[in-house]
């Protein structure tokens, strides 16, 4: 079985492990492994505020030098926001010799191998962004086809309306990410397609759901959230489909609070693309995490007749 | 008037320019620590009308910038703006002229934070709440509002 270099990052490892556990579930079906990192740190979330700010590239492009070291050229990341971090720092140490300098005279100093100098006879090669980053749906799509995906479907999702939601980080900024459209994106639509279900379009599908104002302006994060599930509903979404823990996080856990600020709310399902996928290619539905999420899934389920074991053969 | 909160329009207060704010550096420290060109906007308001949080802010983003080129600094590091403003880069790919909007956001949080206090530490969320927000939404936040 062909393998891939995965970070998970921090909240695939913990709080969001069943995002984790339905990634390695269905890449395993689908005839490659997610090879996780021997040692990883956090990338940090968010990339530096300015040019100057060097230290926080630190942390990304150690993680980067260590997949390079290690002979493989591909890492694929699942969280948008790692995705964001490591391919916006790649992105600089390639096309910026000041900063590809400076984090290398860095990294050099940690490198516990360097110590003795004299039998080390690897060169003293400096990182220049060899590594490729991709997100997990930009692997399915580009190296393994979604054509692929289809022919391994155990069930068919067909007749349930998804809405894809892309949120912020994993389109843009456009000249940096170069993953899709950032405007009028198709990759999760496809991705949908693929999977025999309905991709829904609504207006509020690249909006932002606040990311991490939740935390330090919840009503704002609030409100956003309730523009984006309404949006998604009246185009006739039975579910929403996310790729980020955060943003997961706000649609999903936030409908409690959004229910409370608007009567007229009702609550849709939100799930994991990995969650959809690995549900299509035949994984149990208990193995999904669905108790963990506050929003009930099973009227989503029950619309193609695989809530309990009447699985398509 | 519609007075749900969070409709209201935002309305920038007036500002009296003088000649040695405008001349000032301020400008030029942005221009630098962001590393993009604050001199080319020409006003268009594309970013405002894009971004999903001008509801929230009491200066929309175009006048942040019109402000910065003024060189009133006070007036920024004392506006919600660049504490609402949650790096979605929607501005920064529709602008026209190319300015990385967020990048400029950025460095003006890290001038207001230079300045003083944090605007947000682990003493102001819930730690029920903490609990459950996956990681990159704690460490995002700390280290855009806090110093």
């Amino acid at each position: 079985m062909a393998k891939v270099a995965y970070y998970p990052g921090c909240a695939l490892n913990e709080r969001s492990s069943h995002l984790d556990r339905s990634a390695r579930d269905a890449t395993e079906i689908l005839g490659f492994e997610l090879d996780e990192l021997e040692s990883w740190t956090c990338c940090g979330a968010v990339p530096p505020v300015s040019k100057e700010r060097i230290m926080n590239l630190i942390a990304p492009s150690r993680i980067l030098k260590d997949v390079r070291d290690s002979g493989r050229d591909m890492l694929i990341t699942i969280c948008d926001f790692c995705y964001n971090t490591l391919k916006r720092t790649n992105f600089s140490i390639r096309n910026d010799d000041i900063i590809r300098k400076r984090v290398n005279a860095f990294l050099a100093d940690d490198t516990p191998s360097r110590t003795y100098l004299e039998e080390d006879t690897t060169p003293w090669s400096d990182y220049e962004g060899e590594v490729k980053v991709v997100h997990l749906m930009e692997y399915l799509r580009d190296e393994l086809g979604y054509a692929e995906i289809t022919k391994k479907l155990k069930r068919s999702l067909k007749g349930l309306k998804i809405a894809p939601y892309y949120g912020c980080v994993m389109l843009r900024p456009f000249d940096e990410i170069q993953l899709d459209n950032p405007e009028n994106p198709t990759i999760m639509e496809d991705f949908v397609r693929a999977l025999e279900a309905e991709p829904v379009k609504y207006p509020y599908r690249t909006e932002c759901c606040g990311s991490y104002l939740s935390v330090s302006s919840p009503d704002a994060s609030t409100r956003l959230c309730y523009r984006i599930l309404s949006s998604a509903m009246k185009n006739g979404a039975d579910a929403i489909v996310v790729s980020c823990p955060l943003c997961f996080y706000n649609l999903d856990s936030r409908q409690k609070v959004v229910l409370d600020a608007y009567p007229d709310f009702k609550t849709i399902p939100v799930f994991y693309f990995t969650q959809l996928l690995s549900l299509a290619l035949g994984v149990e539905t208990d193995r999904q995490g669905f108790e963990r999420h506050y929003v009930d899934v099973s009227p989503a389920l029950e619309k193609i007749g695989n809530s309990g074991e009447g699985d398509k053969a | 008037m519609y007075k749900k909160l969070g409709l209201d329009p935002p309305c920038s207060p007036p500002i009296l320019l003088d000649r040695t704010k405008v001349r000032g550096e301020f400008g030029l420290q942005v221009d630098e620590l962001s590393g993009q060109h604050l001199y080319a906007c020409y006003q268009c308001g594309n970013c405002s009308s894009g971004c999903p949080l001008a509801q929230e802010m009491d200066i929309l983003p175009s006048r942040i910038i019109r402000l910065a080129q003024l060189g009133q600094k006070e007036e920024i590091i004392r506006s919600n703006t660049i504490w609402i403003c949650a790096s979605c880069f929607q501005c920064t790919v529709r602008c026209p002229k190319g300015i990385d909007i967020q990048a400029v956001m950025d460095t003006l949080r890290q001038i207001a934070l230079d300045e003083g206090v944090d605007h947000f530490g682990p003493d102001q969320i819930d730690s029920k709440h903490a609990a459950e927000v996956p990681q990159p939404g704690l460490v995002g936040v700390y280290r855009k509002l806090s110093t």
